[in-house]
């Protein structure tokens, strides 16, 4: 597999950088756990994350943000690629690092995740909690402990008052801020944040995103902004990788790729979620159709393909696209006995009667498919109660360099996409 | 949206609605005298941070708190259920928006009076709710076809017996089955005692009404979801599956709650786009509740901000997002980040809504508010008319006569 391009990093120094990056979820099946499949959570990522900057990472749930924030963070193994880390001047490999290096690197990195009920323990007191960094790492003695932590609560916004309580007795913004202290303990260089506010009201959302605005300022920190929410990473993040599935499909500034998104994905999420203040809010919002496909069994050519309404004849039609089809059918699932297939685009669909496989062969050449997946058949024969398929072979949609430091793996140029949304 | 000019009634009117809860520090306020009308066929927001009372609220229209802890301690809340249209009798025409059906003013009942046994008519026929999780409306064991077939066979039977050509004297008996075990409809036609060919028509046309009810909701292939478990679909398609449930019996107002806050924003508005294009096409009429203000001002006609337990400012969805009268309001609006707001820079709102144990008697945002003053700190602001249809509770707009009314002028924090 060839590694994709990076976004372009030049002006500053590179903190960590992400190289083709994959992480495999094995499916286990029986009684034996046969190992079936994989599902392909991370799918080859790459971009650098520099000294000082915030990167936002957007896209639907389950299409591997957080498992790519673990990876990042070291507290998941990678299936494959790497991430390397600036470690005094040199990029070295994380999971190569031994011992005082590889603790130089985990006190570092931190991560704050969105739960803050699950990650912080119920039965520590504060003190604990933001301490214990400290203690494990005998940054601080028993005696200067407290002073220590009460230090780190003030800069978030809590105090002494706090040291000796439980989680539970704080509201959902206090404990996001104890987890933030905790992070901070270590005086790190980059904070992945894995959905910081998405638990949190509008009200307490503001005060975290200020907040950590703040200590980024004070610290020249840099973050790995995980959410789903594009209001919250366009007023947070310089730059911006969008996932979609297990890969990126579009990355640059973010200035840039929101005043014209280069994939019909980053559009199709600004176009569902109009700002507060956009006048014309109650007519242009749009949904996507179908479902996030299988991530075990990713589609071909662009993986965006099978619900992307700007999708073309060379966007990656394949025999799972007519599945597909067949399952949303009304009575014709039911029909189809078998699916023997050479490649992922070709095969033969058996069915249980002539009569359906007669139904398939006319409705493929209708309306009622796509008509760029029409226009990307290359044969389709009717054989009693077979069917033999065969699309155009397309490769995987590739990111490509644009203008501006821009990555996107659309087929379509950006001016195509524009004038398609219109 | 909804004609300003044609004067609608009130398909449910809430007077002063007190909901409280007995807890382990003293009692809780979550609800503490809220009033507010649902005219029909309109879509209501109600919108706030967590913890401020709106699912109380939603849930009192049904009764569905949870009593003890929960103490209704007062109010009302008065539904009219649609009955045929005086205008038109029944045939359709502008002021029914064609449905020959509107709310009537004839026989509004308490909905937080009636007998259990009526309240059981009204849920889920004449008022529907569906909620962020659809794991509390779906049964887990029930595939999607059976329990949607018990919708029709509690409230429906009249149609569809009619549909399946059995005589109207079998509804008794269809009815009383399906009471028998309200959870679980699956093995009610089995034990349907007629005769067996009727058995079988029957389920043919309930089959027919499911398989239509969900397709209104546009899932794909809706006879083969029906033999599917809520476990095996997606979150955007267990919500619509919930959405055809609660409209099967197009029911006069529907209750949501935050039915999309769980799922992708590209679903969500997928979701958006179906209630608001059923209801305007059933004239049902829709109290919205969410936390997202630019969600709700998208779908609603008009816009209830509630804070701690009370509505602070009510108005059309154009007059509160253009014209925000309630430093609380306000305030929500400039915490959202829009293009334009600078990093670092967001309004946050200080602190967070408080416990409602035992509130004193002052403005519910004072400690909180930017403008607060010792007015507000002394007296409890009530729910006042700014303009026509806009109302709100404060003392900037309705100051009390002393002489430190706050001003949206001064910031005092
Ligand atoms: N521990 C795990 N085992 C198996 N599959 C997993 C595991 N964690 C995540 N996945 C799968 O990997 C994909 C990506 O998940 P995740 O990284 O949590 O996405 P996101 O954070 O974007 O919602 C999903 O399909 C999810 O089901
Ligand atoms: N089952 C319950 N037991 C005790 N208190 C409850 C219960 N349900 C709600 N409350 C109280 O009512 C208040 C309002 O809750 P709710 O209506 O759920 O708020 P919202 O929907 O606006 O987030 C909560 O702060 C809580 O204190
Ligand atoms: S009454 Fe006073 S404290 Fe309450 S919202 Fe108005 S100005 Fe603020
Ligand atoms: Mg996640
Ligand atoms: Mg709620
Ligand atoms: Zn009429």
């Amino acid at each position: 597999m060839n590694s994709a391009p990076k976004p372009e990093s030049a002006t500053s120094e590179v903190l960590l950088s992400i190289s083709d990056v994959q992480k495999y979820y094995p499916i286990r099946e029986g009684a034996l756990q046969r190992v079936a499949g994989h599902v392909r959570a991370v799918d080859g990522v790459s971009f650098d994350i520099r000294r000082g900057e915030t990167v936002g990472l957007v896209g639907e749930s389950g299409c591997g943000k957080t498992t790519l924030g673990r990876v990042v963070s070291g507290l998941t193994d990678a299936t494959g690629g790497a991430v390397h880390y600036n470690l005094d001047g040199t990029l070295s490999q994380i999971d190569h690092l031994q011992d005082l290096q590889a603790r130089q690197f985990r006190r570092n990195c931190q991560m704050v995740f969105q739960d803050s009920f699950a990650s912080l323990n119920p039965r520590h007191l504060v003190l604990d909690i933001v301490g214990r960094p400290l203690r494990v790492y005998n940054e601080a003695s028993s005696g200067d402990l407290v002073e220590r932590v009460v230090e780190l609560l003030e800069q978030v916004g809590l105090g002494r008052q706090h040291l000796y309580r439980y989680p539970h007795q704080f509201s959902g913004g206090q404990r996001q801020r104890i987890s933030i202290a905790r992070a901070l303990a270590l005086n790190p260089e980059i904070i992945v944040l894995d959905e910081p506010t998405s638990a949190l009201d509008v009200s307490v959302q503001a005060q975290i995103l200020n907040l950590l605005n703040d200590l980024q300022a004070e610290r020249n920190l840099a973050y790995l902004f995980v959410t789903h929410d594009l209001s919250v990473v366009r007023h947070m993040a310089d730059r911006l990788v969008v996932m979609y599935l297990g890969k990126v499909c579009e990355a640059g500034e973010t200035q840039s790729i929101f005043a014209a998104p280069h994939h019909p994905y980053t559009r199709a999420l600004m176009a569902a979620k109009p700002d507060l203040d956009d006048d014309r809010a109650g007519e242009n919002v749009k949904g996507l159709d179908g479902i996030v496909p299988d991530p075990a069994r990713p589609p071909q050519g662009c993986r965006f393909h099978t619900r992307c309404e700007m999708a073309t004849p060379v966007c990656g039609w394949e025999v799972d696209d007519v599945v597909r089809w067949l399952e949303d059918e009304p009575g014709m699932f039911e029909h189809l006995s078998g699916v023997e297939r050479q490649s992922e685009f070709n095969a033969e669909l058996a069915f249980d009667s002539e009569e359906a496989a007669a139904k398939l062969s006319m409705a493929i050449r209708s309306e009622s498919v796509p008509a760029a997946m029409k226009s990307a058949l290359k044969r389709l024969k009717l054989d009693g109660h077979k069917v033999d398929i065969e699309f155009e072979a397309v490769d995987e949609v590739q990111l490509t360099a644009r203008d501006g430091g821009r990555l996107a793996s659309c087929v379509l140029d950006p001016d195509e996409v524009a004038a398609k949304s219109q | 949206m909804l004609d300003a000019t044609q004067a609608s009634e009130n398909v449910a009117s809430v007077r002063d609605l007190k909901v409280h809860f007995q807890s382990k520090r003293g009692v809780v306020h979550a609800v503490d005298g809220v009033s507010f009308d649902i005219q029909d066929g309109e879509t209501l927001g109600l919108v706030g941070e967590t913890g401020c009372g709106k699912s109380v609220t939603g849930r009192s229209f049904l009764r569905l708190l949870p009593v003890p802890p929960g103490i209704l301690a007062g109010g009302a809340v008065s539904f009219r259920p649609h009955g045929p249209c005086t205008a038109c009798e029944g045939a359709g025409c502008e002021a029914c928006a064609k449905t020959g059906r509107r709310a009537s003013g004839d026989q509004p009942v308490d909905l937080l009076s009636i007998s259990l046994q009526d309240m059981r008519r009204i849920r889920g026929d004449r008022i529907a709710m569906i909620f962020q999780d659809p794991g509390k409306a779906l049964n887990p064991t029930l595939t999607i076809g059976a329990q949607m077939s018990e919708v029709f066979l509690q409230h429906r039977t009249a149609e569809l017996l009619d549909r399946a050509g059995l005589p109207p004297d079998t509804a008794g008996a269809v009815r009383r089955f399906a009471a028998q075990e309200p959870r679980f409809g699956d093995g009610l036609i089995l034990k349907f005692p007629p005769k067996r060919g009727q058995r079988a028509k029957l389920q043919v046309a309930l089959n027919q009404m499911v398989t239509e009810a969900l397709a209104e909701t546009q899932v794909p292939n809706p006879a083969k979801l029906m033999d599917r478990f809520p476990h095996e679909l997606s979150g955007g398609m267990r919500q619509r599956v919930m959405i055809a449930q609660a409209l099967a019996c197009n029911p006069d107002l529907l209750i949501a709650d935050e039915p999309t806050t769980a799922l992708d924003v590209t679903v969500e508005a997928r979701i958006l786009e179906l209630i608001r294009a059923l209801q305007q096409r059933r004239k049902t009429s829709v109290l919205y509740i969410s936390h997202d203000l630019s969600l709700v001002r998208r779908i609603c006609d008009r816009v209830a901000v509630m804070y701690a337990g009370r509505i602070v400012e009510i108005g059309t969805t154009e007059d509160v997002f253009a014209n925000p009268r309630h430093p609380y309001t306000r305030g929500l609006m400039a915490a959202v980040p829009t293009a334009g707001t600078a990093r670092g820079k967001l309004a946050a709102i200080r602190g967070t809504v408080p416990e409602l144990v035992d509130p004193p008697l002052e403005c519910r945002f004072a400690g909180r508010c930017p403008y607060e003053t010792a007015t507000c700190r002394q007296n409890d602001p009530s729910l006042q008319p700014v303009s026509g249809g806009h109302s709100v509770a404060c003392f900037i707009d309705h100051p009390t006569g002393s002489q430190d009314a706050p001003s949206f002028d001064r910031v005092t924090e």
